[in-house]
């Protein structure tokens, strides 16, 4: 298959070299438009290596292909060449900038380019990698004003979970928001952890995208694919509960993956690297998902250790 | 005595992580004015002249100061992020979260989230509320005042700073997680000052703020007596809409070099400084001051990027361009 490499944005850098935004298009203008970005953070790496699969796949089935496939992997180029989640040097989550500006600073017209390029896309997904702190099983976040449109959408994702949470101010300023805003579905999926890929959830995640994108008639509805092995639990405000460190030390995880846990259950402890005392149990509040799980070990009192879903509506937080 | 503590946490290997903060004067009321620097931890402007400002009402309230008396009582937390303060860092360096993006906060959430519900808890009480910004490293601000969908009350407290420039700025997206975003949803006055820029002490803007406070305070009777800074004080104030803000964006890379001085007021054409080739330099462009006003913001950095802010102008006259809502937020 023919794939072409554009840019779609290219700045000068003070010493010659410049900064160039980059993105694979597969197909041409005909059929419906998709697009998948990741990499909008530096230190998240997961959703590169999904683009990768995506474009392993489209190249092996050639014939496939009915609409338009955008892959911008690498939003964020010059914070993932030199390992900063956000701009270097501007110090700015380039997803607290949208929906940008053309004539304003280097992440304003970063994001300003991702909106201009996505437009017309039937369906756009964000893929995040939590952070370099939490582990996250594969998911889709939802702004609560676009769920109506974009669950049912997500239920074909081959993900673990789809959580519904209220409109933030802040994440306003983010790219699905902007998409959304702006009459483009877009998809937010949390996986992983920060610097790390995880293969086992790439493929998961790779399946879903392949069904969503058949169910958009982006590829032929006869194509063969994998089949689906996962069911979204839904997930909100209400029935996601927090775990919080009551004290600062070390947190020490019991689990090695995230799974169903039991109310009472051990999840982990916070320990003293000074002594042999155990400064504080975590156990799990509810039956239920841990879907969230910290992968740092250094705890400061609030930091997040897990979230969990729970599975009955008596866990539903008040 | 140990000082009250707006907040105090374990930290993981060390000892006890404290913000402490200064409660001045009669403590028969609620405090008048509460003054907070150091949001940002690189900030100091703020924090050094907060710090000098709670030691001279000490001093004051002690009755060490003839002539003077502090009648209604001040809260000044001079510095909010001490563990960014100690690592020179803007965020919260654990996880570089922005305080300043947290607010009003959340006790039971995460670390940042419980620094800014203690803060918001304590400085609700005041009738006048003043954060205290530096801009951050590259860029140099005129000490100024910064209202956001001001009231008349405000615009005339502002005024008694006696700072050269009070600014009308746009509430957008990011703001509204602001410390001053939270404020305003309380009774009572609420602003913002800011001046330099981060990184380090610039002493001249420090002591600017420093004598702008206690004129303040003195012009609200919240201290009695004249201090002999008052009369030296520039009272000379003046009131800018957004639409008379200017801010000249670059459109080329390089090493930009400043040639006019911050506080002066320019006319058209005023060559600001020069934009050189970062490889073989050679003078790429001559900056030039687009309208005549007031020059409240300059870039100190050299290192120039496309679309970097390179000054900020206050027009005499409503002259405003699209960029300036997303660039005048910067800093703070």
């Amino acid at each position: 298959m023919l794939s072409k490499s554009e840019t779609i944005l290219s700045l000068e850098l003070p010493y010659r070299d410049r900064l160039v935004l980059q993105r694979t298009v597969f197909g041409s203008a005909r059929g419906p438009k998709v697009a998948v970005t990741s990499g909008i953070h530096g230190d998240e790496i997961e959703g590169l290596y999904v683009c990768h699969r995506l474009a392993r796949w489209l190249e092996a089935h050639p014939r496939a292909l009915k609409g338009r496939v955008e892959l911008y992997p690498a939003v964020n180029p010059f914070g993932l060449m030199t390992l900063q989640r956000s701009v270097p040097v501007f110090e700015s989550d380039l997803n607290r900038n949208f929906p940008g500006h053309p004539q304003g600073l280097v992440p304003q017209r970063m994001a300003d380019a991702i909106m201009r390029y996505a437009a017309g896309a039937e369906l756009a997904i964000d893929i995040h990698a939590s952070n370099i702190f939490l582990r996250e099983i594969p998911q889709v976040r939802i702004s609560r004003p676009f769920a109506r449109k974009l669950i049912p959408l997500a239920k074909s994702m081959n993900l673990d979970v789809i959580w519904t949470h209220g409109a933030a101010t802040v994440l306003e300023a983010t790219l699905a928001h902007s998409l959304n805003a702006g009459k483009i579905p877009c998809l937010v999926v949390e996986m992983g952890v920060g610097m790390r890929i995880t293969p086992v959830f790439t493929e998961q995640l790779v399946t879903g995208i392949l069904h969503v994108w058949r169910r958009l008639d982006v590829i032929d509805r006869e194509t063969p694919l994998p089949p689906l092995t996962h069911q979204a639990a839904l997930a909100d405000d209400a029935n996601v509960h927090y775990l919080n460190a009551e004290t600062s030390g070390l947190f020490v995880a019991a689990l090695d993956r995230l799974t169903a846990v039991r109310k009472g259950e051990i999840l982990g402890e916070i320990v003293s690297p000074f002594n042999h005392k155990v400064l504080s149990d975590v156990r799990s509040p509810v039956d239920g998902l841990l879907f969230t799980l910290r992968e740092y070990p250094l705890v400061y009192e609030g930091s997040l250790m897990a979230r969990i879903m729970a599975f009955s509506a008596k866990g539903r937080r008040r | 005595m140990n000082p009250p503590l707006v907040l105090s946490m374990t930290t993981p290997v060390g000892p006890a992580s404290e913000i402490p903060y200064h409660d001045i004067g009669p403590r028969r009321r609620k405090p008048a004015v509460v003054l907070v620097g150091g949001i940002h931890g690189n900030e100091l402007n703020g924090i050094f002249a907060l710090a000098r400002l709670a030691g001279f009402l000490k001093w004051v309230a002690a009755g060490k100061q003839p002539g003077r008396k502090l009648i209604r009582s001040v809260r000044i937390i001079p510095c909010v992020n001490v563990l960014g303060l100690h690592t020179r860092q803007r965020t919260w360096p654990f996880d570089k979260t922005d305080i300043n993006r947290m607010f009003p906060g959340y006790a039971r959430g995460e670390t940042t989230q419980r620094i800014a519900a203690a803060v918001f808890e304590l400085t609700k009480p005041a009738s006048l509320r003043i954060d205290i910004h530096s801009s951050n490293l590259e860029f140099e601000e005129l000490p100024q005042v910064r209202l956001y969908g001001s009231t008349p009350a405000e615009r005339h407290s502002a005024a008694l700073l006696g700072l050269p420039a009070v600014i009308e700025c746009p509430v957008n997206k990011i703001s509204q997680s602001t410390l001053l975003y939270a404020w305003k949803k309380l009774a009572g006055q609420n602003m913002v000052l800011q001046a330099g820029s981060a990184g380090n002490l610039q002493r001249p803007h420090a002591d600017r703020l420093y004598q702008a406070l206690l004129r303040l305070l003195g012009k609200l009777k919240i201290l009695s007596g004249e201090s002999p800074a008052d009369s030296e004080t520039n009272s000379e104030s003046r009131y800018f809409k957004l639409r008379h803000t200017v801010s000249l964006v670059s459109e080329k890379a390089g090493l930009f070099v400043p040639r006019a001085e911050l506080g002066g007021w320019v006319e058209k054409g005023v060559l600001l400084g020069e934009i050189y080739d970062g490889f073989d330099g050679h003078v790429r462009s001559r900056v030039r001051a687009p309208v005549a006003g007031l020059l409240t913001g300059r870039r100190v950095q050299a290192l120039l990027y496309q679309g970097d802010l390179l000054a900020r102008i206050q027009a005499t006259r409503p002259i405003a361009t699209g960029a300036d809502t997303y660039l005048i937020g910067q800093g703070q």
